[in-house]
């Protein structure tokens, strides 16, 4: 223990976690960098993807994931006011809704791979039937080549050669991956802060890792709040 | 920041000897589990001078290679391609970059400050793990066959192969080695924020410390950005996904963009320190005040923020557009007046100074003319027109080698010298030390000057073969990279021996007066036995000579008054 | 830069703070009445990408996204009480994100041109492409 005080402790620590948290914002720099340079120089690429992902499901998640901020905020005033059941039910809850975040981004997931709404070189659409039904509509009318299906069709109109969906994809994999990866983290933490709550280790003037853990999570929570639109919304 | 003595272990160092911080417990784990910053910035150093030696061995290879145009070493030119990107990258992300902060500053830093220890020990130590991870890496790149893709990764050609595993060994080693930089910029932040004495303010830091946290800032600002980025390329590499490979829809230059926004500013995290430690030696071996505090101080906050927006003139004839390369070009100019802020500082700080050329202040001064040639000759490159003729030829490799080992790696030296009796307790050979100095300068100039030579005749870099016309040149640098080496062994060899047969060191044997001087040498485990004296960083009045310990002591004034005794501060 | 060490004065909490805490202690109220906002703005970006004002959609969802950020910033992450050299720094991280979306989308989109020229065939200044 080399400081002379508790809050100077305290503080460093808190200082050095907003430090990462900085990094965190620069670590998502190239991400929104990738999405802004294809969405600002291919519109239309965005304009059908955006048929792909559905609001709601992103919506839900959004939700979902501001109430987990919330009870992560809540758990910080209960490590303050060292209330250790109200600790131990706040960290369930961030915990259960990160896990719920997490399974309906399964579902969406597992829903693409399934169509074949994929990444870069692996983007084929496997069944007309399976696409969106706006997309459907819109998709219709295109002209079928000579000795071609409709599908290949929309294959060749959607994917490489054509709109590239394929990066559209791959900006919306890493991005939400990434996301994804950083939300996974936050659960082992707060399984982590959990036992320790647990055990009582925590008191009104040593909870660091309440508030740092705390803080990791929101900033999961923001950066999400700039994908939901930038992903789901504006088409 | 108290500290009592601690108590000798039983059966630990010599009979009789003061218990420091190297003798206080043994064993190898002891070093390994250790969250003192002394020994994890010994084991930096340990590890970047082998980085230092080995990525020197490949590039005495190389030159070797060059010394006839044909070629005399390599059956195939694949291990001149495998050679240079070896050698680039071990030196640019295993030693230049953690080179002074992780090793001189990891252990300089808590002890200026007259701290215990960093803010965060176990995130330290964690970073230094990282570090051996990535190092450990890297060598298996080796084993697997090595890597021919340059040190930046370049896609298509790099993505682009059938060979997988040296990429993603050498992808994932420099993700790892970004999150060991970024750990340790991070700490040396909140250490200086947080663990300064009462009684000194930012004003009254050494210049190091202004330029590591200049450094830090961008260590953690910047290295995120190459993390995501070798991620993404890693990605790519498995999974087509498009975003960098043109052939699945992505765009290269994007890549470039990425790599240069992190590695523009990494060249500063590699001058910034080497900057620092000058600071250093020159006021102390002027045995003045440094002229222009804050202004020194501040233009290293200044080149770091400027070192953000210019990383487009690396991309002049990549594929980036005329407009974005006049912007940058004209924005590159400015990075030259911090610059030329600190070198005019540092020689006015010689002025009527009482110099002393002991070898860290010879490799000072070598560093001045050094880094003014490497400086100038940005500025030729800054141009955009002319960049677009010497672009990739070996005017370019002369100028960033000024810069990076002309001015970081002697200033590199020059640390190591100076705080060589702190760190061990003992003085290296003087003798032999300038002799070495001289080899080095001697050395370095004979092989990049002929090199601006050759660049500005058109010898485009990276090739493993070159027209006739161009010998005279190669072997005048190969020449002078061979002295150079000798220079090098001869440093290796005579610290190693002066931790044998070296003289002990008084506590302050260069009359400096930064606060790790009012430790014993080598340091006690809690750094300061009592607390030591707060003063200002270059308060050498403070200081007097005391022929029977052979160093300095603090004048009994000071130490009966309790505070420095100058009058004027920074 | 911030004051050093232990100079700073301790925050000083209400919400019925035990004696002694550190730190800033939001009321539960606030901690509800945020997140209810929170959620309306989610539902007013929802509304406003369903109406289609052109270009204008991306400038709409950018502004409630970053008053969304910023609320959960300073009240779920404390930075409306905390010390200001962390407000500094998540600033100071944007700036520098933004300054690189800006500046290589620029980029992208004036060098955009010459590509798709290339792509059809014809290098910049109009000749074929060599092979």
């Amino acid at each position: 223990m080399h400081f002379d005080t508790l809050h100077n402790q305290f503080q460093s620590g808190k200082l050095g976690m907003w430090l990462f948290l900085g990094q965190e914002v620069l670590f998502f720099a190239a991400l929104f960098t990738a999405y802004s340079v294809y969405r600002g120089n291919h519109t239309d690429m965005f304009h059908y993807g955006q048929y792909f992902l559905d609001w709601r499901m992103g919506g839900a998640n959004t939700i979902v994931l501001l109430f987990s901020s919330m009870t992560a905020a809540w758990s910080v005033r209960c490590a303050q006011l060292e209330q250790r059941k109200g600790l131990l039910i706040t960290i369930a809850i961030t915990w259960a809704c990160a896990a719920t975040f997490m399974i309906i981004k399964y579902f969406e997931y597992s829903h693409k791979i399934h169509i074949g709404a994929i990444w870069g070189e692996h983007f084929h659409i496997h069944s007309f039937d399976e696409l969106p039904l706006p997309l459907q509509e819109k998709l219709s009318h295109i002209p079928v080549p000579e000795g071609k299906t409709q599908i290949e069709a929309v294959n060749d109109y959607l994917g490489k050669g054509g709109l590239g969906l394929g990066t559209f994809f791959a900006v919306y994999f890493c991005m939400t991956g990434l996301h994804g990866i950083h939300v996974l983290v936050g659960m082992g933490l707060y399984i982590w802060l959990f036992v320790r709550a647990w055990r009582g280790r925590y008191n009104r003037k040593y909870y660091s890792s309440v508030d740092n853990i705390a803080l990791y999570w929101h900033i999961v929570d923001l950066i999400w709040i700039f994908l939901f639109p930038l992903l789901y919304l504006i088409g | 920041m108290a500290g009592g003595v601690v108590e000798k272990p039983a059966g630990y160092g010599a009979p009789g000897a003061v218990p420091n911080y190297l003798n206080h417990v043994a064993g190898i784990k002891s070093w390994l589990i250790t969250l003192d910053h002394k020994r994890i910035g010994i084991m930096y150093l340990a590890a970047v001078t082998f980085a230092l030696l080995l990525g020197g061995f490949f590039v005495l290879l190389l030159r070797t290679e060059l010394l006839q145009s044909g070629g005399v070493l390599f059956k195939n030119n694949e291990y001149y391609n495998k050679f240079f990107t070896l050698h680039g990258a071990v030196m640019v992300f295993m030693f230049i970059i953690p080179g002074i902060p992780a090793s001189l500053g990891n252990f300089i830093l808590p002890m200026q400050l007259g701290a215990k220890d960093l803010a965060l020990p176990r995130l330290n130590l964690m970073s230094l793990y990282l570090y051996w991870i990535g190092a450990v890496m890297f060598v298996l790149v080796l084993v697997f066959g090595g890597l021919d893709t340059g040190w930046t990764l370049y896609p298509p050609y790099s993505l682009d192969r059938d060979t997988s595993i040296p990429l993603l060994l050498a992808l994932s080693a420099v993700f790892i080695l970004g999150f060991s930089s970024i750990l340790t910029g991070l700490n040396f932040i909140v250490t200086m924020h947080r663990l300064r004495p009462v009684g000194m303010t930012m004003y009254d830091m050494p210049l190091f410390l202004w330029a590591l946290y200049a450094t830090a800032l961008i260590q953690v600002l910047a290295t995120p950005v190459i993390g995501l980025t070798l991620g993404l390329s890693a990605v790519e590499h498995i999974g087509h996904i498009g975003i960098f490979l043109p052939q699945y829809g992505g765009d290269p230059v994007l890549y470039q963009h990425f790599f240069w926004f992190y590695s523009h500013p990494a060249v500063y995290i590699m001058i910034l320190p080497a900057m620092g430690v000058q600071s250093e030696l020159i006021a102390t071996f002027s045995r003045k005040h440094v002229f222009g505090y804050k202004a020194i101080a501040w233009s290293s906050i200044a080149i770091a923020a400027i070192g953000f927006v210019v990383w487009g003139h690396h991309m002049f004839v990549a594929g980036q557009s005329p407009t974005a390369g006049i912007i940058f070009s004209f924005i590159t100019f400015f990075v030259a007046i911090p610059s030329a802020i600190k070198v005019f500082n540092w020689v006015a700080t010689l002025y009527k100074g009482s110099i002393e050329l002991k070898t860290p202040m010879l490799y000072g001064l070598a560093f001045m003319y050094l880094f003014g040639v490497g400086g100038l000759t940005g500025l030729f490159l800054a141009a955009i027109g002319n960049n677009v003729h010497l672009h990739d030829t070996y005017f370019v490799i002369a100028h960033f080698h000024m810069v990076m080992v002309g001015s970081t790696l002697n200033a590199f030296f020059g640390g190591v010298h100076y705080w060589w009796p702190k760190i061990t307790g003992r003085m290296y050979n003087e003798k032999l030390a300038v002799i070495a100095c001289i080899l080095v300068f001697i050395g370095f100039n004979l092989a990049f000057m002929p090199q601006f030579v050759a660049g500005t005749r058109g010898m485009p870099r990276r090739y493993a073969n070159y027209v006739d016309e161009f010998t005279i040149f190669h072997q005048l640098s190969t020449i002078g990279a061979y002295i150079l080496g000798a220079g090098v062994l001869l440093q290796v060899v005579y610290f190693i021996a002066s931790l044998k047969n070296g003289k002990k060191a008084p506590k302050n044997p260069w009359g400096a007066a930064t606060l790790e001087w009012q430790a014993d040498s080598p340091p006690d485990f809690h750094n300061f036995t009592k607390p030591p004296i707060v003063m200002a960083a270059y308060d050498f009045e403070n200081w007097e000579y005391d022929p029977n310990t052979g160093g300095y002591e603090l004048r009994k004034e000071v130490v009966e008054a309790g505070h420095s005794l100058a009058t004027v501060h920074n | 830069m911030s004051d050093a060490t232990a100079h700073d004065s301790h925050d000083h909490g209400h919400g019925g703070a035990l004696p002694g805490t550190i730190g800033h202690v939001t009321s539960v109220g606030t901690l509800v009445k945020v997140f209810l906002t929170l959620v309306c703005l989610t539902l007013a970006t929802i509304a406003v990408a369903r109406m289609d004002f052109g270009r204008l959609n991306v400038v709409g969802a950018l502004v409630i996204a970053s008053i969304k950020g910023s609320i959960v910033a300073l009240w779920f992450m404390h930075l409306r009480y905390d010390k200001r050299f962390n407000f500094f720094i998540l600033f100071g991280s944007i700036i520098f994100l933004v300054w690189m979306v800006s500046y290589i989308l620029f980029d992208t989109k004036m060098y955009q041109h010459d590509m798709e020229t290339y792509r059809h065939g014809k290098t910049i200044d109009g000749k074929p492409k060599p092979e």
